[in-house]
């Protein structure tokens, strides 16, 4: 009987603890809210859309999940400006100036560059750094990688020279001519010496100078130590943050990152923001929980309905639109009658109304895409001349132009309005798309609707993850299914999406190689196209166009689009368009649409670019 | 005592058999899922501009942490690690220590759980003893109805329903995080009180998830032992009231062992959606988190602990029973 | 054994189930709303798709507000949430009768069983039980959501009793070994009543009320996890059902922070709390129903 009354007795007292903390807290409430803040600037509170932020990740940006941010704790020589005529152009980060060379690349560091621990940022750091990349897959070839080396892809340092003064050289290996050099190398991680030269063997660089090398087994030998090496410095948790960068980590808490300003950092006097806080959010609906209430000061891009905009938009945040270079299509595998038809596929094109499905889909962040060319609106604006874009096939929504696309190619109409395929069978399409894509869900139910009403039943189908979707994808299970297409702004980028490993070609020195019966070929294009009496290689092409210079592109350009846009490997139903939001609530002078180099970076950049005042 | 001590050696006994029964279930289960967790990210680098070959080969290098190893090997070496209290690798956090994760996930669970344990067994007990005496009035109609109404309705539909009305209504209470971040860690008093005020709608929802069970597990169990013979006898020998609530009090408490293991269940499971409905970074959005990007050490690992939680309540609640029932104990 | 005489009289007078049954639901107004809520919604599963095979979708009417065409207004396509909800009634449903079927079934017997004999079929019982048990089941089907298609009722009902029976079998057994200790049960056996005559006709009937409760509100459950495993998105759906609904309300139309999309997510809400109304007010008659003792008291 004690022990029940101890127990009972224990409880209450629980209980009762709750009860008062619970009190205290509803009186607590008033004087959160606005208290800390304005002082020195305040608190800039954002969303990293690219991490979600978990307690118990490390601070080290070569980790997956990493408790890092981007231009704000991380910082790199310079930020992509993502220009799509001029990919090597950046802003400076922690260098203030750069040259191209016959070598590589000669780097100025900004003069006053230093880590949030008072020490200058010197070449050590950015060797340390440049090696880590060796052993992140992102400067080299690596074990695993498919030993093929495609140029435009790795940076292949091969040494770097301290000349004095903060200025550097940094040189590529003889013979690898990548027009991204120096974007590529600009934009790599750049860490601290001190933390995690630790992790690197003191042979670093002869290891790099072994997997260059033309010693075959030496290579192999050498790239499996830098595999390994990797995961260890993937793994590495450094016990406090000492950052480059205009903010420096403080605290991670389970549901928010603190950020400190770095006193030490190169343009402080640029920074307003005494602290930043990025919160974590694990679905979009948080995001816009966040900003009806006023939370954010600035938010990344995220899908929403237009209730939702207009929600937003009501509790005063203003909207900036940046060209996001991607875009939603649906594909086909060519290899399952009856999509091998181009016929029917021009004539699925015809049936589905963009315009409606995009409405459903992506209502804020979604142009219905104005032609399939494999490249977004703007990019094809810029590349097209007014003829060549006069040519292309918009695909109008036309029912009857559909029909006799259709009749052509052998179809018929039953009494009841159903297709049936040429051998007689009734026509139905499973229309594949994926779990969390609720957007591609969304649209599935429009498309699904109209190809059923135009009688083609069509029912949409929901893999379970992503990870089964790529599988399944590429094992050539699905006929017909959702997919990321124009990849940019590189254009090389873009097309290798569609004539690339997906549809069977290989790059072997410079020469397009096809194959129908690659493993991850799932597309089943031919390997030529007949566009406008012409005979074309789409991956020939699309290799040429990686090692073309953008200036020089228009001509590669012109034949990829007009057959991409007679063939349609796959129809582009919306391209993505990057919407973000800021208030000037606590903060003046965002960066504004129009601004597409900032707007496709984060805030933390802005800020080094002398934007975000304090009001 | 001798008995009881046997008792509880061999319920600890049992209790490890099934730690490892499910231990290898999880292990196996978790290892016949589909997908790798690189595979998931591939596609989210390819959506920040890397070109397939550089994320191919970003994840070849992040995503390195998965063993090629045979099946048995892994299973018998993570049994090994396991014993050491190492619960292997994360493969999405590349590398970081299960164990790492999961304690910093942990308490955000178990705070909440327990204290929402605590508030429904309370309100719940009293609740159900008086909708059992007063079982013919309208009152306790409403009362057994409320208990039922509140057990019945899945946790998520609560979970939404509060929020909508304390968060996105009236702004009283925030809809994520544990506490105010600007505010240091410790015992001062701002920092105590901003944890408690973003616990409050996670412990409402955890109370109101179990405080229909309490309530209407004390209420039938009342009922039952109100038409025992024996009680019946007693009341006609005229025993004193009291003598008899401890009667009826006695064995009406027994049924509610196993709703206390039952009721640590369901809170765990309802974790799922109480976190994730306010952003609670517990164990429960971990878990979520790791099934979504195929992170299967820590989906093993906070499986793992949730059974463990899980046997522990059992026991506690077994041995509570003997220890309460005389007619069990022997 | 006058205990057991007694008992046999009640079991045998409520022989006419019907008349017993009908008695019980109209004592009490709240029981009849409860029985009629649950016919509604059994009708509605039955019938609903019947009468709108396709759900018509509509991009210029997106999140409509409700009107005489659309009673309770669009969604995020444009189509009827009120078919919705009606169409979407069917798979909740089905599943959740499905899934108590399997639940009691095995449960009862498991835990009768084990309950009566004790010994060594007890211990494997119930160690089959606690492994059930033990094994969180919301985070197992969410793992098996990703293997197995839960498209058909059958398949989410069969995995949901599966994990499900173990709460059944195991207050069962106590409630068996409880009444085994009782004099009715002893005098039984004193008698050298064979097992399986005591415990169906002896332990059965006094468990009844027991499992009839568990049954129910275990209806409710599966009702609830059902539902929250579309609701969180993790089960792949190809046609709509109210948790799919929650789901889209939450998920992709921002219900939590815009008035649009408000009834699309309550809808589904009010049908989740009415449908457990119902069943909660219809226990009260199948409390009573299965446990004569409480009309005697009452």
């Amino acid at each position: 009987m004690s022990r029940h009354r101890t127990l009972v007795a224990g409880l209450a007292a629980a209980v009762a603890l709750t009860a008062l903390t619970a009190c205290s807290s509803s009186t607590k409430k008033t004087n959160d809210g606005g208290s800390g803040a304005k002082k020195d600037g305040g608190v800039y509170t954002s969303i990293d859309a690219n991490n979600q932020i978990t307690a118990g990740a490390p601070m080290n940006p070569f980790n997956a999940a990493p408790n890092s941010f981007l231009g704000y704790n991380q910082m790199r020589l310079g930020f992509d400006k993502f220009n799509p005529s001029d990919p090597n152009d950046l802003f400076p980060g922690l260098a203030a100036s750069w040259t191209a060379s016959d070598a590589g690349l000669t780097v100025q560091l900004q003069p006053n560059a230093k880590w949030s621990d008072g020490t200058p940022v010197t070449v050590a750091d950015i060797k340390t750094s440049l090696a880590i990349a060796y052993t992140q897959g992102t400067a080299g070839p690596v074990a695993g990688a498919g030993s093929t080396i495609v140029l435009g892809t790795n940076f292949e340092v091969s040494d770097i020279k301290d000349l004095g003064g903060g200025k550097i050289e940094i040189d590529q290996v003889p013979g690898a001519k990548n027009l991204y050099f120096q974007r590529l190398v600009l934009s790599a991680t750049i860490v601290n010496d001190k933390v995690y030269s630790g992790l690197l063997p003191a042979d670093i660089w002869t290891l790099i100078g072994a997997v260059q090398g033309s010693d075959q087994a030496a290579a192999k030998t050498a790239s499996d130590k830098l595999t390994a090496l990797g995961k260890t410095i993937a793994a590495f948790a450094p016990a406090k943050d000492v950052s480059a960068g205009p903010f420096v980590l403080t605290r991670v808490g389970p549901g928010e990152a603190l950020l400190d300003r770095n006193q030490y950092f190169f343009a402080v006097d640029k920074i307003a923001p005494k602290q930043v806080i990025l919160r974590h959010y694990t679905g979009n609906q948080q995001i816009w929980g966040f900003m009806t209430n006023g939370e954010l000061d600035s938010s990344p891009y995220t899908s929403m309905p237009t209730n939702i905009l207009d929600q937003i938009l009501k509790a005063g945040y203003t909207r900036t639109d940046a060209p996001s270079y991607v875009s939603a299509s649906i594909a086909f595998n060519e290899k399952q009658a009856p999509y091998d038809k181009t016929p029917v596929r021009q004539a699925l094109a015809h049936i589905i109304d963009r315009d409606a499905v995009t409405k459903v889909g992506e209502p804020v962040g979604g142009i219905p895409a104005p032609y399939t060319t494999g490249l977004i609106g703007s990019q094809t604006d810029a590349f097209l001349s007014d003829d060549q874009k006069a040519a292309l096939n918009a695909y109008k929504p036309d029912a009857a132009k559909a029909a006799s696309l259709l009749q052509g190619a052998g179809f018929t109409k039953d009494g009841s309005g159903q297709w049936h395929l040429p051998d007689g069978s009734p026509w139905t399409i499973t229309l594949q798309t994926v779990n969390g894509f609720s957007d591609w869900i969304a649209a599935s139910t429009i498309v699904a609707n109209e190809l059923t009403a135009f009688g083609i039943k069509t029912t949409p189908a929901i893999t379970a993850d992503f990870a089964t979707y790529q599988k399944e994808m590429a094992a050539g299970k699905y006929a017909v299914g959702w997919w990321l297409t124009a990849l940019g702004p590189q254009t090389d980028k873009a097309y290798n999406r569609i004539y690339g490993t997906a549809d069977g070609f290989s790059i072997v020195n410079g020469k397009a190689v096809h194959s129908d019966t690659s493993a991850v070929n799932w597309q089943h294009t031919p390997a030529t196209y007949t566009v406008n009496g012409q005979t074309i290689d789409p991956g020939q092409l699309t290799a040429d166009l990686s090692v073309t210079p953008v200036a020089d592109q228009k001509p590669i350009i012109a034949q990829l689009a007009a057959a991409t846009n007679q063939e349609l490997p796959m129809i582009q139903i919306w391209n993505y368009t990057k919407v973000g939001f800021y208030t000037e609530k606590h903060f003046t002078n965002f960066p504004k649409s129009g601004a597409d180099a900032l707007l496709l970076n984060q805030p933390g950049v802005w800020m080094m670019q002398g934007f975000v005042q304090a009001k | 005592m001798t008995g009881f001590a046997r008792r509880l050696a061999g319920k600890l006994l049992a209790g490890l058999v099934m730690v490892w029964v499910v231990v290898t279930f999880t292990f196996f289960l978790v290892h016949a899922l589909p997908g790798k967790p690189g595979d998931v990210q591939y596609e989210s680098y390819i959506m920040q501009g890397f070109s397939p070959e550089e994320a191919r080969a970003k994840v070849a290098a992040v995503y390195g942490f998965t063993s090629h190893d045979p099946l048995l090997g892994q299973y018998l070496g993570y049994l090994g690690k396991l014993l050491r209290g190492d619960l292997g690798e994360s493969t999405y956090y590349s590398g970081v220590p299960v164990s790492h994760l999961i304690s910093s996930a942990l308490p955000w669970t178990v705070l909440p759980v327990l204290s929402g344990l605590v508030v429904s067994f309370l309100i719940g007990v009293v609740a159900g003893v008086v909708a059992a005496v007063k079982r013919s009035s309208r009152w306790g109609g409403l009362l057994s109805v409320s208990g039922s109404l509140v057990a019945g309705v899945p946790s998520f539909v609560l979970a939404l329903l509060l929020l909508l009305v304390f968060h996105t209504e009236w702004h009283l209470l925030p809809d994520a995080g544990t506490s105010d971040i600007t505010l240091e860690p410790g015992w001062s008093p701002a920092y105590v009180g901003s944890v408690v005020q973003h616990a409050v709608l996670p412990v409402v929802s955890y109370a109101l998830l179990s405080y229909g069970g309490w309530l209407l597990a004390m209420k039938s169990s009342v009922v039952t032992v109100l038409g025992d013979d024996f009680i019946l006898a007693s009341e006609l020998r005229g025993l004193a009231p009291v003598t008899r609530a401890r009667y009826i009090g006695r064995n009406a408490i027994l049924p509610l062992f196993t709703v206390l293991a039952l009721s640590f269940g369901v809170m765990f499971a309802g974790s799922f959606f109480i976190e994730q409905t306010f952003d609670y970074p517990g164990l429960g959005e971990l878990l979520l988190k790791s099934i979504g990007v195929r992170d299967y050490p820590v989906m093993a690992g906070a499986f793992l602990l949730i059974t463990v939680a899980i046997i522990a309540a059992n026991i506690v609640a077994d041995l509570c029973y003997t220890l309460i029932d005389p007619r069990v104990r022997r | 054994m006058a205990a057991t005489a007694a008992l046999s009289t009640v079991v045998r007078n409520r022989r006419p189930a019907f008349t017993a049954f009908r008695t019980a639901v109209t004592r009490k107004p709240g029981r009849m709303i409860g029985f009629g809520i649950i016919v509604f919604f059994v009708v509605l599963a039955v019938c609903g798709p019947w009468f709108y095979g396709t759900l018509a979708v509509d991009p210029n009417a997106i999140y409509a507000a409700p009107s005489a065409d659309h009673w309770l207004g669009t969604d995020f396509a444009g189509s009827d949430v009120f078919q919705e909800v009606v169409v979407g009634a069917r798979y909740v449903l089905s599943t959740a009768a499905l899934a108590a079927l399997f639940t009691s079934v095995l449960g009862i017997t498991v835990g009768l069983v084990a309950g009566y004999h004790r010994g060594l079929v007890d211990s494997v019982l119930m160690r089959v039980t606690d492994f059930v048990l033990t094994i969180p089941g919301l985070p197992l089907l969410i793992i098996l959501s990703t293997v197995w298609s839960f498209g058909s009722p059958w398949q989410m009902g069969l995995v949901l009793g599966l994990t499900g029976w173990g709460g059944v079998a195991r207050a069962v057994r106590s409630q068996a070994l409880t009444l085994r200790e009782r004099g009715f049960l002893e005098a039984a056996r004193g008698l050298g009543l064979p097992s399986r005559h005591i415990i169906v006709k002896e332990l059965l009937p006094n468990i009844a009320p027991y499992v009839a409760m568990h049954l129910l509100l275990s209806v409710i459950a599966f009702i609830g996890a059902e539902v929250g495993l579309f609701f969180l998105g993790l089960v792949p759906f190809s046609s709509t059902n109210w948790g799919v609904m929650l789901n889209q309300a939450v998920f992709s139309g921002g219900a939590m922070n815009s008035p649009d999309a408000l009834i699309y997510l309550l809808s589904p809400l009010v049908c989740i709390l009415l449908l457990t109304l119902g069943i909660v007010l219809f226990l009260d008659a199948v409390d009573e129903l299965f446990n004569p003792r409480l009309r005697e008291r009452a």
